[in-house]
């Protein structure tokens, strides 16, 4: 993607493979089945890759030295490796010169990688040290190339009119006339889609994308619109309340027994919903696409995220085999996961084969975001059941959204204890690690979300909702039994039955979600006294998934201004236990964007659908956080030699939730909606006053 | 025919006077490092120079530059070793780096004015150029460090075009 | 008896007739052979293209992109468009069958050679002010330009505005004619202000209010600030809004290089002001700013007041962090970068909004018009270029940052209706850009 995973991805093989990190290059490869699965999301990059990467980097160093003791004429015990050389004794041959002269061919099954000895973590010479990544340069002087830059000879622009609904809609009329008034104007297309990927665009084409553009404004064309032109926010919202009323429907994720006993004998209960609205990816650079057939194979060029996903259906769209179409890599100017919906690559090579022309496609700004796959308004019911003296016994968790996964992967989904298959990405953070005694988690699919658009996943996906409630509500529940939420978190992070953990991923379980939350609460004097009107807030999250937990903890203190609503995030505290760190320098970035990110959707983003449509188009109206906005922050990362997990994501997950109850402490407001407006703030205060 | 200077060299574009220079920059003249953000002057990516100072080239049409002095990231420095584009390389500030080429000639006239910035001078400049990776820590970083270096003296070859 | 009735109304008929006749009948004056006139002294010509600059001849006698002095710009008013002549010594179009005779008398009367009333959209009302050397001299500048062959584009006057003799009762109303007499007790600077003021540079013109018929409206409401095709022209008197006064030194820094820290940039007409007064001399741009300094009462004052500079300042950076307030979001998005300024001095190049008149004026059409069209790298201060946000901003927009800068930036009273002027600005300008021929 970018974000300079790839210098951490290459630190784990050349740590094994003992080479000289200087002469160490990125290439980023097009795609071809020998790569298997392309895709780069999920927070998964290292943590996929660290056992694969190491013993792909062991078996080359133990394929050098065999090579390189046979050409020094020593046996290979006798040698080591190191910065790109084998020695023996005091005689050493280069890499460079056993690839010149030696025979390097050797093959190692799977069984034969596996049994390889990896390093231990004393023994490393680059994961965990800091280094500047490989490709930052050039992103200081104009010549990284994204997938905007991509140009070939021949190439027309084109800028596609989008219809008033994603799917259904269908082109009515056509009429250009004024647009030929535009120089450079071409001509109009409406797009013949087998994908059905793109119903009802029309392409127009220009010599030049401002000409494109142009023409574009002056077109008239009418379409009759799908069945989903007039759905609100407020409708997909009571959708999914309505949907998760109904017992009946639903995936049920977590399907433990005694739930129902729990509540019915429990001394008292609490019950919450959650919702939150929904968010734009507003990745900073528009969708664009470049396609040709030259040869007899299509070329897409342009920046994505999930290859393998997009390919058959470009397939399918062209009606041409997989084997035809490459995928070249570009940079992209931002994912979130917008990218990984390669969606917007379909409509480029239907252009293409519809002029017969090299089409580059270009999104305005406006076209981009009514084209975004949001992430889906959500909404949630939780439900806690108490025994004697506070004990928690029993809880619920049921969750609706719009589903990416099931839109755009559905063989991805696994089934849930009742046969109905739900959306793993879309539900993750309900099935925490702290013990509540018998746990109901039900994942519900919003069908008139996923007709409305479709929805993405974007950073963190379900995660940035389920623990906006859990977390919202787990503070709910501490008040609820005049608990101090630390403590009332820390007693349900036992880490006993299944949440003890498991190696290799989550040794030590739910122990190091409270090692962080301790370490946080340290961190920030947690318990003492705060000026009026000031207030600290906690939270706590694993991350992405339960197999994958990167233990997290963000203390935020906030000042809210009774007379207007503001809510000033002054700090963020983050305590992260992520395992072993390849790239310490590149890890904290990550950690420093993903939680601002945090903040911007609790504090400065959100968008609603309106007519069918997102409402805010373009940065007029829709205000991600700024540099004046950015509050200060501490992060601080738990030394561990444990598996190395995500980043990219996780710190989102944590931030929302940690603000939302600093606001309550500060000012005893409780926000049960994302994102936070100061309307909204003022409006609980003058009902709690 | 709009004739203007482009990092140093002379430029002559026979495109309509009301064309955004971002697009002649970047179709016509081959300059990509200039990006297309928002469209509308509110996100800062396709910041650049005229005669010296930042503006955003997405809403300055070609015939507003007619004669004028216009330069990119490519020509901020021949070397690519300005003291910013050194400090972003130092704290490590881009992630995907699409915007950065306009905050680095944002962050160019934010030293010009104000040589030592106080934060809160570089949260009002700053403010109009997005960051959706949200690196804004590191850029504050960076253009401290480069204020530093540039105040220190050491005198700076690389401002040929400036 | 009715008889003699008769006859007496009939003289009183043609007495009146008489005097009326000898009230606005001009005599022709005879043409003189094309390039007959020549031989001017360059320092002559010199003088004339000085004076021609402080007149502006060119911005209203070219259109843009068009030769000099040509003609042809057109000039809304409230009774229709006007458009300039060409005042190039061309034979046929332009004024090269004028003798300096019939020169000096348009610029002092308002009479065309052919005798014809002009309009006072040449102000010769001021003009009439000008020293006769200083008409000779603009006169040897002009026939000495390239004839530019440009004949004239038809006004768009209605009737009755389209008949000229009425000009002549115009200037019966409103017009002292004759030559500029110097105040006794005041300096030799202030007077030479006052001259090229009052006269060739009429900056009254746009300064001074004017009543339904186009002419100034009584004279305590001289250079009280007026609106002029769509921009407001700030008051130079003590009414001005700004917070800190227009000292010499600010109007001299002003005059001479369109923009100062204090004040912010010359724009719109004021723009073509300052680059057309360039080639006056410092003295006479001094001249000019001791004049005004006297008329605005701040000769009294020292330059600036430094608590209303330090009041101003502490505005520049509100709202640069969260704001729940979509004006500030959008100016801090859009205009903050080159606008804020740091604690302690604004910066030239980068106008403080808080001391501007496009943001204290009694109307919001000077800063909406600004937003809308930007300032070139020719307008205002030199080589700074502001990008123009029509076509990005909506007119809600426009509106919301112009609301909040006025609510946070000074104490004076809310613009009203501003959204309502920002559209009707939009329809004005995309109206006027027709007017070019």
């Amino acid at each position: 993607m970018g974000q300079h995973v790839g210098t951490a991805l290459a630190r784990i093989v050349a740590d094994e493979l003992e080479a000289d990190w200087q002469s160490v290059r990125l290439n980023y490869v097009d795609t071809h089945p020998k790569w298997g699965l392309m895709v780069t999301g999920g927070s998964w990059s290292v943590w996929q890759s660290f056992e694969p990467l190491s013993q792909a980097g062991a078996a080359g160093r133990i394929a050098l030295i065999e090579e390189g003791a046979r050409l020094l004429g020593v046996a290979p015990a006798a040698c080591t490796a190191r910065n790109s050389r084998v020695q023996a004794g005091k005689r050493s041959i280069s890499y460079a010169e056993i690839v010149q002269r030696g025979d390097l061919t050797r093959s190692l099954t799977a069984d034969e990688l596996k049994r390889i000895p990896l390093k231990k973590p004393t023994e490393r010479r680059l994961i965990g040290k800091e280094t500047l990544a490989i490709d930052v340069p050039s992103k200081t002087d104009g010549s990284a190339r994204y997938g905007i830059d991509a140009r070939v000879e021949g190439m027309v622009h084109a800028r596609p009119l989008l219809p008033p609904t994603r799917y259904g809609a269908k082109v009515v009329s056509i009429d250009d006339s004024a647009a030929k008034s535009v120089k450079g104007y071409l001509k109009s297309i409406a797009l013949d889609d087998p994908s059905g990927t793109v119903p009802g665009w029309v392409m127009v084409y220009a010599d030049s994308f401002t000409a494109a553009n142009s023409a574009a404004e002056k077109m008239q064309v009418t379409w009759a619109a799908g069945d989903t032109a007039n759905v609100s926010e407020q409708d997909l919202l009571d959708h999914g309340a309505k949907l998760i009323d109904d017992p009946a429907v639903g995936s049920l994720v977590w399907p433990d027994e005694g739930v129902d006993e729990a509540f019915a004998k429990a001394k008292s209960t609490l019950e919450r919903t959650y919702s939150t609205a929904s968010v734009l990816h507003f990745q900073l650079e528009p969708l664009n696409a470049l396609a040709f057939e030259k040869d007899g194979i299509w070329e897409i060029h342009t920046g994505n995220q999930w290859q393998s996903l997009i390919l058959p259906v470009l397939a399918k769209a062209l009606g041409v085999g997989q084997d035809k179409i490459i995928m070249r890599s570009y940079l992209l100017g931002g994912g979130f996961g917008r990218r990984l919906n390669g969606d917007y690559a379909v409509p480029a090579a239907l252009a293409a084969k519809a002029i017969g022309k090299p089409v580059k496609m270009l999104c305005t700004r406006a076209d981009d975001v009514r084209f975004d796959s949001i992430r889906s308004p959500s909404i949630q019911r939780l439900r806690l059941a108490f025994g004697e003296g506070g004990s928690v016994i029993a809880m619920e968790h049921h969750a609706a959204a719009g589903w990416p996964t099931q839109i755009m992967v559905p063989d991805f989904m696994p089934k849930g204890a009742n046969g109905v298959p739900y959306d793993p990405f879309a539900i993750a953070g309900a099935d925490h690690w702290y013990s509540v005694g018998a746990h109901r988690v039900r994942a519900l699919s919003n069908d008139l979300a996923n007709r409305t658009f479709r929805p993405g996943w974007l950073r963190s996906v379900g995660p940035g909702w389920t623990n906006w409630a859990l977390e919202c509500f787990m503070d709910e529940a501490a008040h609820s039994v005049d608990a101090d939420p630390l403590a009332f978190r820390l007693a349900l992070l036992d880490g006993k039955g299944r949440n003890a953990g498991s190696a290799p991923n989550a040794v030590g379980g739910a122990t190091r979600q409270a090692k962080v939350l301790k370490r946080a609460a340290e961190k920030t004097n947690w318990g003492g006294t705060l000026p009026a009107d000031s207030g600290l807030g906690i939270a706590t999250t694993f991350g992405q998934e339960r197999g994958m937990p990167t233990w997290l903890a963000c203390v935020a203190r906030v000042k809210v201004d009774r007379a207007s609503g503001v809510v000033k995030l002054e700090k963020l505290t983050i305590v992260v236990d992520a395992g072993t760190i390849v790239h310490p320098d590149g890890a904290l970035a990550q950690m420093e964007g993903a939680a601002l990110w945090g903040v911007s959707m609790t504090l400065h983003e959100g968008t609603q659908i309106e007519k069918g449509e997102v409402k805010d188009t373009n940065l007029d109206t829709y205000t991600p956080l700024r540099m004046g906005d950015v509050p200060e922050m501490e992060i601080e990362f738990l030394p561990s030699t444990e598996a190395a997990v995500g980043l990219g994501e996780p710190a989102t997950t944590v931030v929302g939730p940690a603000i939302g109850n600093a606001i309550f402490a500060a000012v005893g407001a409780r926000l049960r909606h994302l994102p936070i407006r100061p309307a909204d703030v003022l409006q609980l205060l003058k009902k709690t006053s | 025919m709009t004739r203007f200077e482009l990092n140093g060299r002379d430029v002559s574009v026979e495109v309509a006077d009301d064309t955004p220079l971002l697009w002649v920059i970047r179709d016509d003249l081959g300059l990509t490092g200039t990006k297309f953000g928002c469209g509308i002057g509110l996100c800062g990516a396709c910041t650049l120079h005229i005669d010296g100072r930042a503006i955003r080239s997405c809403i300055t049409p070609l015939g507003a530059v007619a004669n004028a002095r216009v330069t990119t990231i490519e020509g901020l420095d021949p070397k690519g070793q300005h003291p910013l584009q050194k400090a972003w390389i130092a704290t490590q500030a881009p992630q995907c780096g699409y915007c950065q080429s306009g905050q680095i000639m944002q962050a160019a006239t934010l030293l010009k004015d104000f040589p030592d910035p106080s934060d809160q001078d570089i949260d009002a400049v700053m403010n109009g150029s997005l960051c959706r990776c949200m690196a804004y820590v590191r850029i504050r970083q960076a253009i401290k460090l480069a204020a530093a270096e540039l105040r220190s003296g050491t005198v700076h070859e690389g401002t040929a075009h400036e | 008896m009715i008889k003699r009735i008769y006859i007496g109304l009939a003289i009183l008929v043609v007495l009146g007739a008489a005097l009326f006749f000898a009230l606005v009948w001009r005599p022709t004056i005879a043409p003189i052979a094309p390039g007959s006139v020549a031989g001017f002294p360059a320092e002559l010509v010199a003088k004339g293209e000085a004076l021609a600059g402080a007149g502006y001849c060119a911005t209203c006698h070219t259109v843009k992109g068009g030769q000099p002095y040509a003609g042809g710009y057109g000039m809304p008013t409230p009774f229709g468009v006007i458009y300039s002549t060409n005042i190039t010594p061309d034979p046929d179009s332009g004024i090269g069958r004028w003798s300096e005779a019939a020169f000096m008398r348009a610029m002092h009367e308002g009479v065309s050679r052919d005798g014809s009333h002009l309009y006072p959209a040449f102000p010769y009302d001021y003009f009439t002010k000008v020293a006769d050397e200083d008409v000779r001299a603009l006169y040897a500048f002009l026939m000495t330009r390239e004839p530019v062959s440009a004949p004239a584009q038809r006004n768009t006057l209605p009737f009755p505005f389209n008949i000229r003799v009425l000009q002549a009762g115009w200037k019966l109303l409103f017009m002292d004619q004759g030559r500029y007499r110097p105040v006794a007790g005041k300096s030799e600077a202030w007077n030479r202000g006052a001259y090229l003021a009052e006269g060739l540079s009429h900056c009254a013109a746009c300064h001074t209010p004017r009543n339904v018929l186009g002419a100034e409206k009584a004279a305590d409401d001289s250079y009280a600030g007026a609106m002029i095709e769509g921009w407001f022209a700030p008051a130079l008197t003590a009414a001005n809004t700004t917070p800190l006064p227009w000292t010499q030194d600010e109007l001299f820094t002003y005059l001479r290089s369109g923009a100062t820290a204090l004040h912010g940039v010359a724009a719109g007409k004021m723009s073509d002001v300052v680059h057309d007064l360039g080639r006056l001399p410092d003295a006479d741009i001094q001249a000019i700013s001791v004049y005004f300094a006297d008329l605005n009462g701040s000769s009294a004052l020292k330059t600036g007041s430094d608590e209303a500079l330090a009041k101003a300042l502490a505005t520049s950076a509100l709202g640069s962090r969260l704001e729940p307030d979509a004006g500030a979001v959008l100016y801090w998005a859009a205009c903050g970068s080159c606008h804020y300024n740091s604690a302690t001095t604004p910066l030239s190049v980068r106008p403080e909004l808080a001391l501007n008149s496009a943001l204290t004026a009694a109307t919001p059409d000077t800063f909406i018009h600004i937003v809308m069209a930007g300032i070139g790298l020719e307008e205002g201060i030199p080589n700074v270029l502001m990008p123009a946000f029509s076509q990005a901003l909506n007119d809600g927009e426009i509106a919301k940052i112009a609301d909040y800068l006025r609510r946070t930036r000074t104490e004076l009273p809310a613009w009203e209706q501003l959204e309502a002027r920002v559209a009707a600005i939009r329809r004005e300008s995309a109206g006027s850009a027709d007017l070019s021929p």
